[in-house]
């Protein structure tokens, strides 16, 4: 530890901001509230706040953030926009700081964000102990009131003296350079670590069950009576959110000048108590009452972001608490009301392991492709065939997906539809639903477009190994089971039995017409078809009623049998009580499901169903995993 | 010459608001010229009724988009006056600024993009871009920089948002003040730019004079904008709480506005009118720029309004100068007086782009207003639009059809009218 | 093919036609990009043939109601600009009274019966007369908002407005908020896509956007009390740009 002077310290700070090329942002007055902000001089800095309006985490993940900067005046021109400005933040709380080490572990994790990494990189920070507690707060009851990593230097002001611990060899050398700083004596030591061990009783608020057990008291009160009494009161403002030093979702944009030339992709804070925060292009809302949001918010803080990565992703500083209007989003209030109840009906909301596939590019710059050939299905339905411009091969397997990008318009997450073969082509099935599907649809061969991916949990396609398989379509759901269908058919000697159904609205609706007839004629291959109905004078003489009449003429060993179901989210429940009649065990029944996703990693939350992200342990999923998630169907 | 002229504008383009143009002629005689104001009356009086003192400024302030700041800083003032309330000097300050930067918004839109066309003969300011793309450029430049120091001093242009009762809910720092200040410098040469073009046009406008009675803000040491009494070129000096004798509104059957007249048949107001009663008190680049346009009270010719309101560009500019020296002297503290609701009545006049503006409200024990009225600058220049037109058209009657159009529209653009303000008054006075 | 597009003004301030030409010179793109046939305000030519139409300011009298019916049977595509348009904005103030009273209070015993100018109905906004394509609301509008939405259009895609409130703009801007100032604000209920303007100058939110569709009234009444805010205060609050838009 070292020990710095008042006025050394002041000569310290206003030397970091002499600094050429060096950014400075520290805790400054606004109003009667404080904030991060660039320092004019070592006068503004105050070390002694309570807290700040927004947590620092905003320096590191903007509000605002350009992502990619492109031209569609040309063909494909696209940029990343990093932002590589030093900076150095002075006045971190710890509870700040343990929050920015859980956005490290999400953001730096298995797949690494390079906009979060640069901007971490190029940003020191100077974390300073506590002084002042705000009312709300109760840090000391979760142990956030101290923090042992993740700063560059740690400062601790005393009344006559700043006292300063170096965290890393970053910090040591900064301090070295700017600062006149001594040794501390025992006694400033003393006086340090006093300060810190006094936190806790200073603050107003306890909370009476500890972090570690939030899990549990989740778990038995997923349809306790605060959910509606409070989400009533709700605003559904997005405030609560939007202040939390550990919320970190976001939503993507694509702008275009008034140029038509320049434009560029955004990414903006978004928070799932906001009503669209899980629509997608059909217009569905998966999260739609008010009591799910505001009841999802806990969950994820206290079970499901535990369950991941190992901490609860509350610290306690009273942002929320303060600054909602309605007075609910309290954590200490909830969880002391939870604790102190006495509802039995556990419900577990776990989380599948699922062994993470790695992505070998820049995780948010698309990949030029090329549109080689485009053939309408159906209305509304086409079928494209793209290759990498590159010419690599893109990689999949089957049941993973690709986000599509039209740079100006935005990007769309689509189900690979090809099994995965030798060669750079793979073919999508695109359903035109919102803007990307509908602009894509005006585009013609020779044009390119962006693709990110694969992404996803695809088919198991070793646990199906000499397994009977019954695949059951639904609608546009033949596009990603046909990945694994043609996989399994050009791997055939691998698998027993295989029957396909496939049903959907019309005869018009029919997609990959070459396929089924050739299921159709395959030996070995059982294929039934369906449709919902049939206008007459249409030409249909198969069946016509929806998929599920379909099931119990199908004669398979319930033991030894593999359902893989893939259709609209209306379709599983009916398939799936139709599979149970047939005595198929849970975890032979395989699923693949939609969300909203905007990053196809993990990051954005979109697509989280519970604490599942759709996008990391899905889309493909065991049945038997998955069933007990009320968000699932 | 046995000729029937038979001219119907409708719609008039290039001003602010609906009105229309007729204009018959037979064998060489007049027979009708007529301005028609035929806006769609909003009833504004209507709702201020029974609002609180609180939102007179916001419903007013959306009376016209264009001078909402003068609107607002009326409303403002009448309330204050009628509650009672005082505003410390930095609040007067920054509110002359803000006045500055409508003045400057409005006057370089109506000049640029309005009247210019017609100097150059073309029917909007987009052909120019090919043409004089460098003029254009200097006066879109001119024009982005008054709405900017609108932005900061006001939050934005059109219906002002940190205009309140009392003060100013957010004020400008320091160091914005003094980035401002540069930019305005930097302006300087471009305004005489702009002032040199427009003198070398000046030729194109009709050479047409009718002598009126000119009213405007005066004072004893500013060009008065925010504050003063009214000056009258032919009575003198009044005080504000005096204006029902001057305006005296009436209904015309043409017009969904109403007219007015003091001494004479009509009167005249805007900058026309300010610059006649108050040349004296332009300061140097004011003075200058009204040299370079060849400007010297008394000014009789319409068609001048245009230019005089050029000079009020390089006057507001230089004064907007002097006024961000005070306030970074000064210091700017963000002083708002306190306001409580109390029974009362209150006349504020402020002269906006156009003219004069009376805002007279009365206001209950509770906070509530029972009586409103405002007179609006366009509407009391219907009367002398008519006249002028009157006066014009003998003259034009053995011109081609598309030049006696012309010249009317000009005449009706020169006096840059804005007619959805002028249907809007809050009125209940009748004549 | 660059769409024609064409302004037009009702019963309004032109306020918003006004933050068109406050483009500056980003108006130099855009005549660029689109090819404007009718600006009554900036421009003498006029031309029946538009593909989009922008509409400024509500609908008063069955004269207005006409030229609006026209321009909507011309144009593919027709914009409302502004609270105005939108939603009715502060001309929906005066529908509180019957007619009759409202024009006796401004024009006194003039007669004025059979004189179309004066013939005048309760204000409507232009979606109660005929459809609308797309919406850029406000008062007045963002004129970031519009290029985006002509940008859009341009591209052939619907424009989307957000479903948010302001606080989350308001927050994302760092703004202490204004009830803990004292003050209060309709942000929880008014769409966003303002970045909430008004806030940051001082002032609180007035809903001159319009409120969402998905109006939490009833959590937003409970905050109001709780800050201390009366019924009538309320009430005048809400009533300013979104009239009657609950019923009250």
């Amino acid at each position: 530890m070292k020990t710095v002077h008042p006025d050394g310290w002041k000569a310290f700070v206003d030397r970091l901001i002499a600094e050429p090329g060096l950014d400075v942002i520290g805790v400054k007055e606004k109003g009667s509230r404080f904030v991060f902000a660039p320092l004019e001089s070592a006068n503004e800095l105050r070390l002694d706040y309570d807290v700040t309006v927004l947590p620092p985490k905003k320096e590191l993940l903007p509000p605002n953030e350009d992502l990619l900067l492109f031209d569609i005046s040309k063909p494909f021109d696209v940029l990343a926009a990093h932002d590589e400005q030093k900076k150095v933040l002075i006045g971190v709380h710890p509870y700040d700081l343990i929050a920015i080490n859980m956005m490290d572990e999400i953001y730096l994790g298995a797949h690494v964000d390079d906009h979060y990494e640069v901007r971490r990189r190029n940003t020191i920070i100077i974390a300073s102990d506590i002084i002042n507690i705000p009312q709300k707060a109760f840090c000391g009851s979760l142990g956030t009131h101290v923090v042992e990593k993740g700063y560059d230097l740690l400062v601790t002001q005393l009344d006559d003296r700043y006292v300063v611990e170096e965290g890393t060899p970053a910090g040591a050398e900064l301090l070295a350079k700017f600062a006149d700083a001594k040794e501390s004596s025992r006694y400033d030591i003393e006086r340090v670590r006093k300060l810190r061990e006094d936190l806790p009783s200073r603050y107003q608020r306890q909370l009476h069950v500890d972090k570690y057990k939030w899990s549990e008291i989740l778990e038995e009160n997923y349809a306790h009576p605060i959910w509606d009494e409070n989400a009533r009161k709700c605003l559904t403002c997005g405030t609560c959110t939007l202040v939390c030093p550990t919320c970190v979702c976001y939503d993507v944009h694509d702008e275009v000048e008034l140029d038509l030339e320049r434009g560029k992709r955004t990414r903006t804070w978004d928070g799932c108590l906001l009503k669209e925060f899980t629509l997608v292009g059909s217009g569905e809302i998966f999260r739609e009452t008010p009591t799910n949001r505001y009841r999802h918010r806990y969950y994820r803080k206290g079970m499901y972001l535990p369950m991941r990565y190992g901490f609860v992703a509350c610290v306690g500083c009273g942002r929320c608490a303060t600054q909602c209007l309605a007075d609910i989003a309290d954590p200490l209030e909830v969880m002391n009301v939870l604790a102190s109840s006495s509802m039995e009906d556990k419900k577990k909301l776990p989380i599948p392991e699922v062994k993470v596939h790695g992505v070998k590019q820049e995780l948010l710059v698309p990949k030029a492709a090329n549109i080689l050939y485009k053939e309408p299905m159906s209305d509304i339905d086409t079928l494209y065939r793209i290759a990498l411009d590159s010419g690599e091969a893109l990689g999949h397997r089957p049941g993973q997906f690709i986000e599509l990008s039209i740079f100006g318009i935005g990007e769309a997450p689509i189900s690979i539809s090809s099994s995965p073969g030798s060669g750079p082509e793979f073919e999508l099935l695109v359903r035109k639903i919102g803007d990307v599907t509908s602009k894509l649809d005006t585009l013609a061969i020779g044009d390119k477009v962006g693709i990110r991916g694969p992404f996803g949990n695809g088919f198991n396609v070793e646990a199906l190994k000499g397994r009977n398989l019954l695949y059951i379509g639904g609608g546009c759901g033949l596009a990603p089971l046909r990945s694994l269908i043609n996989y399994t058919l050009e791997n055939r000697s691998e698998y027993k039995d295989i029957t396909i159904l496939y049903g959907c609205k019309d005869p018009t609706a029919l997609l990959f017409k070459n396929d089924l007839e050739s299921w159709g004629r395959m030996d070995g291959v059982d294929y039934k078809v369906t449709v919902d109905g049939c206008k007459s004078g249409d030409c249909w003489q198969g069946n016509v009623g929806v998929i599920t009449t379909l099931i119990p003429g199908v004669d398979i060993d319930p033991e030894t049998t593999m359902a893989i179901v893939v259709g609209p989210p209306v379709m599983y429940k009916y398939v799936i009580r139709e599979l149970k009649q047939k005595g198929l065990p849970d975890e032979n029944i395989i699923v693949s499901l939609e969300r909203r996703m905007k990053c196809g990693v993990g990051k954005c939350g979109h697509c989280q169903i519970n604490g599942v992200y759709v996008c990391l342990e899905g889309p493909v999923f065991n049945y038997a995993d998955i069933k007990e998630l009320p968000e699932a169907f | 010459m046995a000729r029937a002229i038979d001219i119907h504008v409708e719609h008039l383009t290039r001003v602010e608001g609906h009105g229309d143009i007729f204009f018959n002629a037979n064998e060489g005689k007049v027979e009708k010229v007529q301005w028609h104001v035929t806006e769609a009356p909003r009833f504004f009086e209507a709702m201020v009724r029974g609002k609180s003192y609180v939102h007179l400024q916001p419903i007013t302030s959306r009376i016209c988009g264009i001078c909402s700041i003068g609107h607002s800083l009326a409303s403002l003032k009448a309330t204050e006056a009628a509650l009672g309330v005082e505003v410390s000097e930095e609040t007067v300050l920054l509110r002359r600024l803000a006045l500055h930067g409508e003045n400057l918004q409005s006057h370089i839109l109506h000049i640029g993009y309005l009247v210019v066309p017609d100097l150059f003969g073309v029917g909007s300011v987009f052909p120019l871009v090919g043409t004089h793309g460098d003029a254009v450029v200097k006066i879109v430049g001119l024009h982005r920089l008054a709405n900017q120091m609108s932005d900061l001093v006001c939050g934005r242009t059109t219906h002002p948002i940190t205009l309140r009762l009392g003060g100013f809910s957010k004020v400008p720092t320091a160091k914005e003040l003094a980035d401002l200040k540069a930019r305005l410098e930097a302006a300087k040469p471009v305004i005489a730019e702009v002032a040199g073009l427009l003198a070398s046009v000046k030729g194109n406008l009709p050479q047409f004079e009718r002598e009126t009675e000119y009213i405007a803000l005066v004072d004893e040491k500013l060009y008065a904008l925010y504050d003063g009494d009214i000056g009258s070129s032919d009575t003198g000096v009044h005080p504000v709480s005096y204006y029902r004798s001057i305006t005296n509104e009436y209904v015309v059957g043409q017009s969904t506005a109403k007219f007015t007249k003091h001494v004479r048949d009509s009167y005249f107001v805007g900058a026309l009118a300010r610059f006649n009663l108050n040349e004296s008190k332009l300061n140097d680049f004011g003075r200058e720029t009204a040299q370079v346009l060849g400007l010297k009270a008394p000014v009789h010719n319409p068609f001048m309004n245009t230019y005089a309101q050029m000079v009020e560009v390089a006057d507001s500019v230089e004064d907007s100068i002097a006024i961000i020296d005070e306030l970074i002297d000064r210091g700017v503290k963000g002083e708002r007086a306190k306001v409580e609701p109390r029974a009362g009545r209150g006349i504020a006049a402020v002269e906006v782009p156009r003219g004069i503006l009376f805002h007279d409200y009365t206001i209950d024990s509770i906070g509530n207003c029972t009586k409103a009225n405002c007179i609006i600058p366009t509407n009391q220049n219907h009367a002398n639009i008519q006249k002028d037109m009157e006066a014009l058209a003998p003259g034009l009657v053995e011109r081609p059809e598309k030049e006696i159009e012309l010249t009317l529209e000009m005449l009706v653009r020169a006096y840059d009218p804005c007619i959805s303000c002028s249907t809007h008054y809050v009125s209940v006075h009748f004549v | 093919m660059k769409p024609k597009v064409a302004f037009f003004d009702f019963a309004s301030c032109e306020g918003c036609q006004l933050q068109v030409v406050n483009l500056e010179e980003k108006i130099l793109d855009l005549v660029d990009i689109v090819e404007v046939v009718s600006f009554r305000e900036a421009m003498k030519e006029h031309s029946d043939g538009y593909d989009i139409a922008f509409i400024e300011g509500s609908i008063m009298r069955p004269m207005d109601e006409e030229r609006l019916k026209k321009i909507r049977s011309h144009a593919k595509l027709l914009v409302a600009l502004g609270a105005c348009a939108c939603i009715g904005g502060v001309n929906k103030l005066r529908n509180k009274w019957p007619v009759a009273d409202v024009k006796a209070e401004v024009y006194g015993t003039a007669a004025l019966d059979g004189n179309p100018y004066f013939d005048v109905l309760p204000t409507r906004a232009v979606d109660e007369v005929v459809a609308v394509d797309a919406h850029v609301p406000g008062c007045p509008i963002n004129r970031n908002e519009f290029a985006k939405t002509v940008t859009s259009l341009a591209f052939g895609r619907k424009p989307r407005l957000p479903n948010y409130p302001v606080c989350v703009e308001c927050k994302k801007n760092e703004n202490v908020c204004l009830f803990e100032r004292g003050q209060f604000c309709l942000g929880p209920i008014t769409r966003a896509g303002c970045n909430s303007i008004c806030p940051t100058n001082g002032e609180g939110c007035d809903g001159c956007r319009g409120f969402l569709e998905d109006l939490r009234v009833n959590a937003m009444k409970d905050v109001l009390r709780r800050h201390n805010v009366s019924m009538d205060q309320m009430l005048k609050r809400f009533n300013l740009y979104n009239y009657r838009r609950e019923g009250y």
